[in-house]
């Protein structure tokens, strides 16, 4: 019976996996070994990897894998004995195995063979470091019997009768000392009785096994579930679009149990895509290590938020910028050990990666502790390869000259190394990280290092957007890019946007706004007015979007809602126009394309031509340098109460009539896009007096979202949306309030969001 | 005759490749990753012939050998450590703990058959 040939490549597929994973594993360990950092079991984990690759490709009959395999067991096996203590050279040697080891898997991949590459200098290398008095003397292992049983004591003669193919193998030692030794302490008979239990208490037919609680799935096999549930939310989009038509209960009911159940099966289909980022990061060390060690550089790697999850497609997109990124941190941003110790730093620069969660998207953060980037001698470089003009150059903000880094063609490094400075630079990091709708920020201070910070979406396939129209079509823009909507009516509309060198502006809180019309842009016409106000032409809508760092005002005839599409891909014929992401199904069934907002920013000139002629205004210059500013969505509650929220927290502002309100128990609900939305006064949960205020017909509501549940946070009025740096002047250890600051010259108290919920629902249940 | 047997052994692989060689010649399997999760799946099921890697996370096959023969339902059931050593003096690890024999890896199925039939009366 030979293994059939699909098991065999079902076999080698698991193997891949199962390999790859444990070479990591391998390199990890290997590196921590290094470092000192080693637990009681690290050896024999690092031994284990290479051992049961051995077995388990001998058993395939990869004969070459497993040799390779062996020699470098037979090293490890030394050490892990403590025969030999590891040298660096030992683990150059035994990375340098992984690597071979990988080649060869890649080459099983590829062929379905695992190939014929020499490696035979790794292999004399690995042999002659067994220096050892145990010199496992290259073991033969043909003249080794195959198998045994302890009482027989060695070979066994009656298994040729069973398998004479064996036979060779086996005759070759028989030494047939056939007594059973005294020190076995419980001898076992060779026609061992199975229990007598045994089959009684077994009533589970076959294969179950605990090993199986996790199950390996296909990537494409995701891909495809999870293009379904795409299917499934437009199709679910739609049939709630057009059920408010109808006035039956029952399908309405059902709607709303089909739209529950569908966000929260796209919820469970995305988890099972999700993937720690120590995913990507774990090939990190050994990254770290090599550079380090051909730039004669010194260099900690420290890793902060391994578990923080993204997308599959995401965390391999970012693979290679992120590989790119720490390339260039250690050989153009970590000084040599000489020059940091001649700067009074530590000989050791410090590279640190930290991930983590914010807002619906995640947070990435390399740093270094180098040299910084030479701002001067960026700019030279742009000038000497024709990238901007000397004038050009000395009109640079400090911001300006960093983002220099990411001009195509752009490198400063004065000799093109191994490592990096080959061209193939910054701006292809920064565009494939902008391909995925991430952004890239960079900060440096000049001898202090550099930190680059990318902000990516969790996910690439179903995204919240707005949805705009613009020319009588519908445009979708991805709320990642949002910052805020602006609405000039009358006197404002008419007014507000000035002319300045040719370019449409706005002033908005003091700051220019440039301005760019979404139908001048795509040449179609400027919708058909639908009501009076509009035909007057004084009802402006400007959609403050985020370009490469920069805020841009888009212009559309009508804002219409905000809706989670399903992103598609374009097709060939619109693939081309960098003025859209994509496209998606709206709920009646048409096509809206999804505004690509980098590009479209480009398209318009809003951001280069900025770039290029930065002195506007100096107060837009005075943005660059909030990096401290907070964006907070100010309110008043009660009278004379004046609060703020991080605007960040704010999912949406609401208008409820009063006699919307319903109750459940002891809470004020709504109902709000098909979901129940339980209200929260503010008034009545934060500590302090608070002065009522007149009963209005309309609640003004502050939507707030966690872990997928709303609340409405009801308060007196919405003031203003302000960007300020704000230091709490008074902390406070009151209920639902953090402190208090002074904002707009007026104090201000910041108010504890999530605190103020659990405060309302602790209030709730006791009411209730 | 169908005989129950489980595979212990934390590369999958390996357990695959042991169970289809196995249930080819018409026995029922089981799999365990190691040895911790061999005894917990043991202890309610008995089996036929235990086959397990001596070196594995959390709980090895020695231990595993060790703890199985001070539970009287697997006093006298079979015990095969599947090894990638041939070295004398860890097959006395093995006699000492109480397997019953040992087969070296890489093997060939015949030779997994060979001694599974060796041990398992028919």
């Amino acid at each position: 019976m030979a293994i059939n040939e699909t098991l065999q490549q079902e076999l080698v597929k698991d193997l891949l996996l199962e390999s790859h994973e444990g070479l990591d594993r391998f390199d990890r360990e290997l590196l921590a070994l290094e470092q000192g950092q080693t637990g009681p079991d690290s050896m024999n984990n690092i031994f284990r990897v290479i051992h049961t690759l051995k077995g388990t490709a001998g058993c395939l009959g990869l004969g070459h894998i497993e040799h390779t395999a062996h020699v470098g067991e037979d090293l490890l096996s030394l050490l892990r004995d403590g025969k030999l203590h590891s040298t660096p050279e030992m683990i150059t040697t035994l990375l340098a195995l992984s690597d071979a080891l990988r080649g060869m898997l890649r080459t099983l991949e590829a062929t379905g063979t695992d190939g014929t590459s020499d490696h035979s200098a790794l292999l004399a290398k690995l042999v002659q470091l067994q220096v050892a008095p145990a010199i496992a003397a290259a073991p033969a292992p043909v003249e080794k019997p195959v198998f045994g049983l302890f009482d027989d004591d060695e070979p066994v003669v009656a298994v040729l009768a069973v398998a004479p193919e064996v036979a060779g193998a086996v005759v070759m030692t028989a030494p047939a000392s056939v007594q059973a030794s005294s020190d076995a302490p419980t001898p076992t008979t060779l026609h061992a009785a199975p229990p007598v239990s045994a089959s009684a208490s077994v009533e589970v037919a076959g294969k179950s096994s605990v090993a199986d609680n996790a199950i390996r799935v296909d990537i494409s096999q995701l891909d495809k579930v999870m293009n379904l549930v795409g299917e499934l939310v437009l199709a679910r989009n739609q049939i709630v679009a057009n059920t408010t038509q109808f006035d039956q209960a029952a399908l309405m009911t059902a709607a709303q149990r089909l739209n529950i159940i569908t966000t929260e099966l796209q919820e469970s289909v995305m988890k099972t895509r999700m993937q720690p980022i120590g995913n990507v990061w774990g090939k990190f060390p050994r990254i770290v290590r090599d550079v380090s060690h051909e730039l004669n550089k010194k260099v900690r790697l420290v890793m902060a938020g391994q578990t923080t999850e993204l997308d599959r497609t995401i965390i391999e997109a970012i693979k290679d910028p992120l590989t790119h990124i720490v390339r260039n941190s250690i050989d153009h941003g970590i000084e040599s050990p000489a020059k940091r110790l001649s700067v009074g730093k530590a000989e050791e620069g410090l590279l640190s990666l930290r991930a983590y969660h914010e807002g619906g998207q995640v947070n990435i953060e390399i740093m270094d502790d180098g040299g910084g980037i030479n701002l001067d001698r960026v700019k030279a470089k742009a000038v000497a390869q024709h990238l901007i003009t000397a004038e050009q150059s000395a009109r640079l903000t400090e911001r300006e000259a960093l983002n220099l880094i990411f001009l195509p063609g752009l490198s400063t490094a004065d000799k093109i190394t191994n490592v990096s400075g080959r061209g193939v630079g910054m701006d292809v990091v920064k565009t494939n990280i902008e391909k995925i709708g991430g952004s890239i920020d960079l900060q440096s201070q000049p001898g202090q290092g550099t930190t680059l910070k990318i902000k990516i979406p969790l996910t690439l396939a179903i995204i919240p957007a707005l949805i705009v129209t613009s020319g009588g079509d519908r445009y979708a823009i991805p709320q990642v890019s949002l910052l805020e909507l602006v609405r000039l009516e009358g006197t404002q509309a008419r007014k507000g946007i000035e002319q300045l060198y040719g370019a449409a502006v706005y002033r908005l809180r003091g700051h220019l706004l440039p301005l760019a019309y979404l139908n001048q842009q795509f040449k179609v016409k400027a919708g058909v007015p639908k009501n009076a106000a509009q035909a007057m032409d004084d009802v402006i809508n400007i959609i403050v979007l985020q370009a490469d760092g920069r805020p841009f005002g888009l212009v559309v005839d009508e804002i219409n809602d905000t809706e989670e599409i399903v992103v598609k891909p374009l097709g060939k014929q619109l693939k081309g126009i960098s003025s859209f992401a994509g496209a998606t199904i709206m709920g009646d069934g048409r096509v809206a394309l999804i505004l690509d907002v980098v590009g479209l920013a480009q398209h318009a000139n809003v951001v280069t031509e900025t770039r290029d002629r930065p002195v506007i205004d100096t107060k837009a210059r005075a943005q660059s340098d909030a990096d401290q500013r907070q964006t907070l969505l100010l309110f008043s509650v009660g009278k004379d109460r004046r609060m703020a929220i991080p605007l960040a927290l704010a999912a949406r502002l609401e208008e409820f009539p009063v006699s919307r309100v319903e109750r459940t128990g002891a809470t004020e609900v709504v109902q709000y896009r098909g979901q129940i939305l339980p209200l929260i006064r503010v008034a009545d949960h934060v500590a302090g007096r608070v002065t009522p205020d007149e009963p209005s017909d309309i609640l003004q509501v502050v939507v707030y979202a966690e872990q997928g549940r709303s609340y409405g946070l009801v308060v007196s009025q919405i003031n203003d949306i302000v960007n300020e740096s704000v230091t709490i002047k008074r902390a406070s250890a009151s209920q639902g309030i953090l402190g208090s600051a002074v904002v707009q010259d007026r104090v201000t108290d910041l108010l504890d969001v999530p605190g103020l919920v659990r405060a309302a629902e602790a209030h709730a249940s006791l009411a209730a | 005759m169908s005989k129950k047997i489980i595979t212990v052994d934390d590369a999958a692989t390996m357990r695959k490749m042991v169970a289809f060689t196995l249930k080819g010649a018409g026995h029922e399997v089981f799999e365990a990753g190691d040895g911790v999760e061999a005894l917990t799946v043991l202890r309610q099921r008995p089996v036929d012939l235990v086959l397990t890697d001596v070196n594995m996370p959390n709980m090895d096959g020695l231990e595993l050998t060790r703890q199985l023969r001070a539970l009287p339902a697997f006093a006298r059931t079979p015990i095969i450590l599947l090894t990638t050593e041939s070295d004398p003096a860890k097959k006395m690890l093995g006699r000492a703990a109480g397997a019953t024999g040992w087969i070296v890896k890489p093997f060939s199925q015949e030779q997994l058959l060979a001694i599974v039939a060796k041990v398992l009366p028919a």
